[in-house]
């Protein structure tokens, strides 16, 4: 080791950290600006506001983590969160008065679950019956979106419905640490499951490399039909806990958010092309982009405005990672 | 060049090129059949000027998935176009400009798209759902959401000029058409695109420069967007971020419905109008036939997944062939 290599290496370090941590960076700084700029910001009722939103969207984006992790893509979540919602709220009007209230909750969470698994396991099964890429994978979860959209409407005949029978479990769901709280229990199980079960890892093997993990004798197929069922479960979920806080479904609830699911995933660190990141990457992902949002709109930037920044981080974030990636690259080859 | 010469010689790939028309036929007579009066000239004259105006995007669309890429933003680029060239009309008089600038900035939005793609290496999907999502911010910052209108001269000529009974859309498309499948099937810079969809390492290594012709893809299709949304705005003489929202994947599903493989290096621009025109007519005949809204998105979205998983099938069935 001479000198000069020892330099360099400083150097490296400090933009490998900059590369690693650089979400925590970006995160620390946008909350500094937002509470120079505006002092309502950093408030106690504004921070937990901003971890009450993260919660119910974060959900989401751990089952979008782990069919990111598989290289794959999943563009109907949205539209599943809307049709759950539907669903989950009209079986408790419905069956709220013959069977009791702790057990129709019981019964609207299985439906929306179990809803939400069918739709993942259609997708999946779709991509991978005839063995999907990238492109495939998009458009057919696209074709997706459309479809279950046009049901979650044809479903409530296009009108938003009101929860007639609302039973207090199902409102605490959304008050106060409740949502925080499963966010993260939930999100304790996912990265246990992705990080130290074999399942998780053969998730990441097959993002890594897809031929190869089948010639290893992973059951590529399974395991990626499964992955779509594991987010359809979580879209389930979040239908919960959106239609709890509101106790109120309409069947355009999901627009949108799998567009911010990917945005957060993406952010976090996760790689596009699959095989790298995690859940935990996804949840300082999440915390980012719903720090930046809620700053935006205390500072007062107009809704529409705010699509050209959802659209710019999607886009920077990937520009990140591929960055990130070839420098990597260099760096194992020196 | 030899093997695809031998698949072509093969039976499946006879029917598999010739699909789109088959379909066209069946369709065609079903609806004869179903409701007789599906088939009056003025609703095919109708269904030809929609057929125009998405098929332009649509030759785009077919260059692009040749050359290996793809793009979601080109609902967004033809609402950008309508809503600037109406904005333009209504400061001056002279059309001139208002084209001009539409035509450029439609071609910068090509051109930023692929430069994205080719040299920060993104995948065309991610780029272009990015940059959708923000020409629809600006488009919706510009316009407020609202709806815009122009009451120009010229563009009311265009909208009404016909000629032996079609309108002027018609041959603007067919002008369109006829150039960029010459341009494939005889130019070098054409055959390109099939070579660089085809193996982009190969492509290289002889010498193709893939950077150059990826980006022309995108600018050619950023052109052809402004060209279509100037087009409707002559039709409807307004522009909205409402028109147009179901573009990018009514392109796509024309051009897998007209044999073009998703995976690059096939395809050819006059079977995807073929398959425009099933696209549309089966829009238009879910709308004749009296279904409600939310069973035509109900049915479109089915079209697209059936759609690629044909696609999907055919190209398996290609490499059972080939072994």
């Amino acid at each position: 080791m001479t000198g000069e290599s020892r330099t360099g290496s400083v150097r490296a370090r400090i933009t490998k950290i900059l590369r690693n941590q650089g979400v925590l960076i970006g995160l620390i700084f946008i909350i500094i600006v937002a509470s120079i700029l505006e002092h309502s910001f950093l408030t106690m009722s504004n921070l937990l506001n901003i971890l009450r939103q993260a919660s119910a969207i974060g959900i989401l984006d751990f089952g979008v983590t782990f069919v990111m992790m598989t290289g794959g893509m999943d563009l109907s979540v949205g539209s599943t969160v809307s049709l759950c919602s539907v669903v989950a709220v009209s079986v408790m009007n419905r069956y709220g008065q013959d069977v009791g209230s702790d057990d129709v909750v019981m019964f609207a969470i299985l439906a929306a679950i179990i809803l939400g698994f069918l739709v993942g396991l259609i997708n999946g099964s779709l991509i991978v019956a005839f063995n999907g890429r990238i492109g495939e994978t998009f458009i057919i979860t696209y074709g997706m979106q459309i479809v279950v959209s046009a049901l979650a409407l044809l479903y409530t005949g296009g009108h938003f419905i009101a929860g007639t029978f609302a039973p207090g479990i199902y409102q605490w769901l959304s008050t106060g640490f409740v949502p925080i709280i499963l966010f993260f229990t939930i999100g304790a199980i996912m990265h246990v499951i992705l990080a130290y079960t074999p399942f998780g890892k053969q998730v990441s093997f097959i993002g890594a490399n897809m031929d190869c993990a089948k010639m290893s004798g992973i059951k590529v197929n399974s395991i990626r039909t499964l992955v779509y069922g594991i987010c359809g479960i979580c879209a389930g979920i979040t239908a919960i806990i959106v239609t709890s806080r509101v106790y109120s479904a309409s069947p355009l609830q999901g627009n949108g958010y799998e567009l911010d699911a990917m945005a957060a995933v993406m952010v976090g660190g996760t790689s596009q092309t699959g095989g790298t990141g995690g859940i935990a990457n996804t949840i300082l992902g999440v915390l980012v982009l719903s720090v930046l949002g809620n700053a935006l709109n205390v500072i007062g930037v107009d809704a529409n405005a705010q699509l050209l920044f959802r659209g710019a981080i999607i886009l920077i974030a990937v520009g990140l990672d591929v960055w990130n990636k070839s420098s990597n690259i260099k760096e194992a080859s020196k | 060049m030899s093997t695809r010469k031998a698949n072509r010689s093969s039976f499946l790939n006879l029917i598999v090129d010739y699909t789109v028309l088959f379909i066209l036929i069946g369709f065609i007579v079903f609806m004869a059949m179903v409701k007789p009066s599906f088939l009056t000239w003025w609703n095919i004259k109708n269904i030809l000027i929609d057929v125009s105006i998405y098929g332009v995007v649509a030759c785009g669309m077919t260059i692009l998935i040749i050359s290996g890429e793809f793009d979601l933003s080109a609902s967004s680029q033809y609402m950008w176009a309508q809503i600037l060239f109406v904005s333009m009309l209504n400061i001056m008089k002279n059309p001139l400009v208002p084209i001009l600038v539409t035509l450029v900035s439609g071609l910068l939005i090509g051109i930023i798209n692929g430069l994205i793609v080719t040299k920060l290496r993104i995948n065309s999907f991610i780029t272009t759902l990015g940059t959708m999502t923000m020409i629809r911010g600006l488009c919706l910052v510009f316009t407020n959401g609202k709806m815009v209108s122009t009451n120009n001269a010229f563009v009311k000529a265009v909208g009404s000029f016909e000629f032996i009974g079609l309108s002027s859309f018609f041959y603007i498309y067919l002008i369109i058409l006829v150039v960029l499948s010459i341009i494939l099937e005889y130019t070098n810079f054409g055959r390109r695109f099939y070579a660089t969809g085809g193996n982009i390492e190969v492509a290289r290594l002889a010498g193709i420069n893939t950077i150059f012709q990826k980006t022309a893809a995108f600018s050619i299709m950023g052109v052809l967007c402004s060209i279509a949304g100037m087009m409707l705005v002559a039709q409807l003489r307004a522009g909205s971020t409402q028109y147009g929202t179901d573009l990018s994947l009514s392109c796509v599903a024309a051009t897998v419905i007209g044999g073009t493989r998703l995976s690059g290096g096939s395809g050819n621009a006059l079977r995807t109008a073929l398959g425009m025109l099933v696209i549309v007519m089966l829009y238009k005949a879910l709308v004749y036939l009296g279904l409600q809204a939310y069973y035509q998105n109900l049915v479109k979205g089915l079209v697209l997944i059936l759609v690629v998983m044909f696609d999907l099938f055919m190209s398996q069935q290609r490499k059972v062939m080939v072994r």
